[in-house]
């Protein structure tokens, strides 16, 4: 058995670097790090199945390859989503969407839209993790516990002290959502809660829009408590907005993220504050990245004629799939997909000990970044890129490796037709 | 392969070749010397009458990092409006003016000639992203220059007073950590001042918290980036950007280098006086007057040219300053990781605004009154000034005094008034523009094989026509080798390259390591290990060009 600290953990998006694991004959193994999603990815066995699946049938990875090549370049609407991989992966990905006019997107996206919309019409003022954890003195939590999607979050950015704080102290208020038992436990005593006095759901948007009535000095007296916090948010050095707009629930979410960056820019002008938006497990933000600089629009973007096209509400891979008749399905970090129904034909691209029924036309198995080969994720923050190292060789190829076959096979069918003059 | 490129006109200014009629040879990727007679080369070129140059350099175009991906998101309507598909040879796809995206970018300046590009503003904390966009651009060369001068650690450093050598032993570990080419400030110490809600902050004012001043953090920097011996001089960004006034701030810059070499980056954004009704006029005379003569001294300009563009700085303060200002009306910022900023905020430069009039003019003023072309750069600051893109019109505006006149008629009546542009006749040559675009670039970077053409130089070649229109001339080239490939052919993209990514790696004493590790496991919630950037990550597994370092000691 080995020892191998420090490994870096790429699945939530917060890049926790201080992952223990185990090695054996039998598998990788990772030491309890109070992280739920760790613990249970990080334990991969060594033996599992490498071959590729054809309506079930095993078949040989070249003639998987050949097939899924004949599949995407008949295709007429191809949709290549999931897209849970590392950025290498993500760049082939729009290669072969460019050479097939395929349209992409991320499983997760629906969260990163949610702020995306506001950054593309209104702007914002943000911050990232460091940031956090050394300056921040009132951190404003909005909504539900951003914890539930990030489990590490408050344990290893606002629990410790910050540095340029005089006094060290920091409050941590919980607006229109509950801390997670385990927050409670790890911010002991820094914690308070508000609006949630008489509706253990309440209605967030009214209470961002109280918030910032009150900040604009317009509060009805009944509203003390949101005065009060008001003015903390005034008199703070640097508060720091902290949401998942993935986990609000109610309509229209964006209008929501809207107002908390409106709300950050009117507490900035006099004293400083910044949002921190979380999104992105399996690497949503690198996907976003990668295909933000590669074709100048963000994720829900097509090629049409060769050229990308970007439409956030027809290109969402749920409404895609309806009209998708070849989707390529993209998930390197789990073996759990999403339930989706499409009368089209699917070419999955997972670990091989995803369990999926009905079974795809092509199963192609592909090794996990971080644990199977290196690759490069984003950090939730979107700032900083971590490249995840390799762990175990099981034999599995990367996501970029198999597109980069199909790619091939696709040169070469198209090599061929030329010679034979059709 | 041999190539030979017969009987054009070879501007080589780092070879004192001025226009003479000569062959030129490529043998795969390099320049070759003449194969004597008998050589049988695979392909010839009759380049008679044709103008013969290396391939241009950009020292300072924000090409990639995360602040070009943001302003990408944030200018969605421009994007929207300039979608490209690719070309037949697999790339110039995607889409953009002002930001384009990756392969956009490369074939941009590929057609115009240009082989090489370098981001001014990589952040420590970002470089990783930076590498992997600039990866992503095909055809030209690239890099970045470490941003440094806000972040904490160094802030820390000089008010504790650790001394020179463990500043130099920092900056060399960083340098490597993020494979950089070289060292910018930006607004010195006032990115990390705006964290504590400072809004301003001048050369001689202590900074919240550390009470450093900018002079300071200037100082100890120029003297690092002195005496670990790197190629490029501190690039700054100095304080004040945008102000009107700050020409004084500008002056006094010079004068804290005390001798130092020091690249003064976009100084048109630096030159503004305040005479006149609106507080607001060219201090371009002063300020070229104090580089002509500090020969250790060179810059760019960052000019202005009209229309819609976005700025993308690391220099949050100012950012923040000017975004009341943004058209259309949205903007951003970012403060990152103990380390610097962002912000984005898109402009319009209007010439029947006085101000926008102004600022155009003043950089013009500064090219023609800046006398050794050896210490002046062409940038826009793309695309902060202007996209890189309008280059040939650039340069127009700089050969051809006729032109320049008829468009000063056309700006703002009241803007000519506060310039002493009407009255300069200088027009730029072809040898002049070769020193600016191609020899002294390569020089001040110490890239000592490229921006020239003698044997053993990488075969990145730019063949025009002599058109009286120099726009039109340097829009279009005839031709465009990069590394020996052919890959334009009448301003059209016909073949795939890839450049390469240059990096310094000045050693250090490995004992600031343990400091710094603390550091990044206190302060960064991120081990060493996980921060530093491999070879292997440098344009998938091809590793970084590395370029010497010669330590020095100042004098
Ligand atoms: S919190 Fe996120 S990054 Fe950290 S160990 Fe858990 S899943 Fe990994």
């Amino acid at each position: 058995m080995t020892f191998h600290p420090e490994i870096l953990c790429p699945f939530c998006g917060l890049g926790c670097g201080d992952i223990g694991i185990d090695r054996d004959d039998s598998g990788i193994a990772p030491r309890p790090s109070g992280c739920p999603q760790a613990d249970r990815l990080f334990r991969r066995p060594m033996a599992v199945a490498t071959d590729a699946r054809m309506a079930g049938t095993p078949v040989a990875m070249d003639r998987a390859i050949a097939e899924a090549a004949r599949l995407l370049g008949a295709a007429r609407a191809p949709l290549i989503a999931g897209l849970a991989t590392d950025v290498e992966g993500v760049l082939a990905a729009l290669t072969l969407a460019a050479r097939i006019g395929a349209t992409v997107d991320h499983e997760r996206s629906d969260a990163l839209f949610r702020n995306l919309a506001v950054l593309r019409r209104f702007g914002w003022s943000v911050t990232t993790l460091a940031e956090l954890r050394n300056r921040c003195d009132l951190v404003l939590v909005v909504g539900p516990d951003p914890a539930a999607a990030f489990p590490r979050l408050w344990e290893r950015w606002v629990a410790p002290a910050p540095a340029f704080v005089p006094g060290g102290g920091r409050s941590v208020v919980f607006l229109g959502g509950k801390p997670l038992p385990e927050t409670v436990q790890c911010l002991a005593g820094q914690i308070e809660t508000q609006g949630m006095e008489t509706d253990p759901q309440p209605d967030l948007a009214t209470l961002v829009t109280r918030l910032r009535t009150a900040l604009a000095g317009r509060t009805a007296s009944s509203d003390a408590r949101m005065a009060e916090l008001a003015a903390r948010l005034r008199a703070a050095r640097y508060a720091v907005v902290v949401w998942a707009a993935g986990l609000f629930n109610g309509p229209q979410p964006d209008l929501i993220v809207e107002a908390l960056a409106r709300l950050v820019r009117t507490v900035d002008g006099t004293t400083r504050c910044a949002g921190l938006p979380l999104s992105g497990a399996d690497n949503l933000i690198g996907a976003n990245q990668a295909c933000t600089w590669r074709t100048g629009f963000p994720l829900r973007t097509g090629f049409d004629a060769g050229a990308p096209l970007h439409d956030p509400d027809r290109f969402d891979w749920r409404a895609r799939l309806r009209d998708a008749d070849v989707t390529l399905w993209i998930s390197a970090f789990r073996p759990e997909v999403p339930e989706f129904g499409t009368s089209g034909s699917v070419i999955m691209l997972a670990p091989p000990e995803t369990a999926i029924a009905p079974e795809p036309a092509l199963f192609i198995p592909v090794g996990t970044p971080g644990i199977d080969h290196a690759g490069d994720v984003f950090r939730a923050d979107s700032v900083v890129a971590l490249h995840a190292g390799a762990l175990i060789d099981r034999g599995l190829p990367s996501v970029a490796d198999v597109i980069g076959r199909m790619l091939a096979a696709l040169e070469q069918s198209a090599d061929t037709r030329e010679k034979a003059g059709c | 392969m041999l190539t030979k490129l017969a009987g054009g006109r070879l501007f080589d200014p780092a070879n004192g070749r001025h226009g003479e009629v000569a062959d030129l040879w490529l043998r795969d990727d390099r320049i070759a010397a003449d194969p004597g007679p008998g050589a049988a080369p695979d392909a010839t070129y009759d380049l008679t009458g044709k103008v013969v140059m290396a391939g241009a350099i950009d020292i300072h175009s924000h090409i990639a990092g995360g602040k070009v991906n943001l302003a990408r998101l944030l200018m969605g309507e421009e994007h929207e409006h300039h979608r490209f598909a690719g070309s037949a040879c697999g790339c110039g796809g995607g889409s953009g003016l002002a930001t384009p995206s990756t392969h956009t970018t490369g074939a941009r300046y590929i057609e115009m000639g240009f082989t090489a590009a370098f981001e001014p503003a990589m952040l420590g904390s970002n470089a990783r992203h930076a590498h992997m966009e600039m990866g992503d651009i095909p055809y030209i060369d690239t890099g970045g220059y470490l941003v440094l001068g806000s972040d904490d650690f160094l802030l820390d450093l000089i008010a504790t007073n650790a001394g020179q050598a463990a500043i130099n032993d920092y900056v060399a570990w960083m340098l490597t950590a993020t494979q950089s080419l070289a060292v910018k400030v930006v607004n010195p110490g006032g990115i990390n001042a705006f964290k504590f809600n400072a809004r301003s902050l001048d050369l001689d004012e202590p900074g919240p918290y550390y009470g450093v001043t900018p002079r300071s953090v200037l100082t100890v920097l120029a003297r690092a980036v002195y005496e670990l011996g790197l190629p490029h001089p501190l690039h700054v960004h100095g304080c004040n950007l945008g102000v009107p006034g700050n020409v004084a701030t500008t002056l006094d810059t010079i004068q804290a280098a005390s001798g130092l070499p020091m690249h003064m980056t976009h100084i048109q954004f630096h030159s503004y006086d305040t005479e006149g009704d609106r507080k607001f006029s060219s201090g371009a005379a002063a300020l070229a007057e104090a580089v002509n003569r500090t020969p250790t001294l060179s810059v760019d300009i960052g000019q202005v040219m009209f229309g819609q563009t976005v700025t993308a700085s690391a220099d949050t303060m100012a950012q923040r300053r000017t975004a009341p200002l943004a058209h259309p009306r949205k903007w951003l910022a970012m403060d990152i990781e103990c380390d610097a900023g962002c912000g984005v905020v898109p402009f319009r430069y209007r010439d029947n605004s006085y101000v926008n009039a102004l600022q155009w003019a003043i950089g013009l003023e500064l090219f023609l009154l800046l006398d050794d072309p050896w210490r002046v750069f062409l940038t826009t600051d793309h695309p902060n000034g202007a996209p890189f893109t309008f280059y040939p019109e650039l340069i127009r505006l700089l050969m051809d005094r006729d032109y320049r006149l008829a468009k000063l008629a056309e700006i703002h009546p009241d803007a000519p008034a506060h310039t002493t542009l009407g009255s300069i006749t200088r027009e730029y040559t072809l040898a002049e523009i070769a020193v600016m675009t191609r020899a002294a670039p390569s020089r001040i970077l110490g890239l000592a094989d490229r921006g020239h053409l003698a044997p053993g130089a990488s075969a990145d070649v730019t063949v025009y026509t002599d058109r009286p229109d120099r726009r039109a001339m340097f829009e279009r080239p005839d031709l465009v080798f990069k590394s020996g490939r052919l890959v334009v052919r009448d301003g059209t993209l016909v073949a795939m390259a890839q450049g390469c990514t240059h990096v310094v790696r000045p050693g250090f004493d490995d004992l600031i390591e343990r400091r710094i590790a603390r550091h990044f496991d206190e302060r960064l919630g991120l081990s060493l290990k996980h921060f530093r950037i491999r070879d292997e990550e440098i344009r998938h597994g091809a590793g970084p060009l590395l370029h010497p370092c010669r330590r020095r000691e100042v004098p």
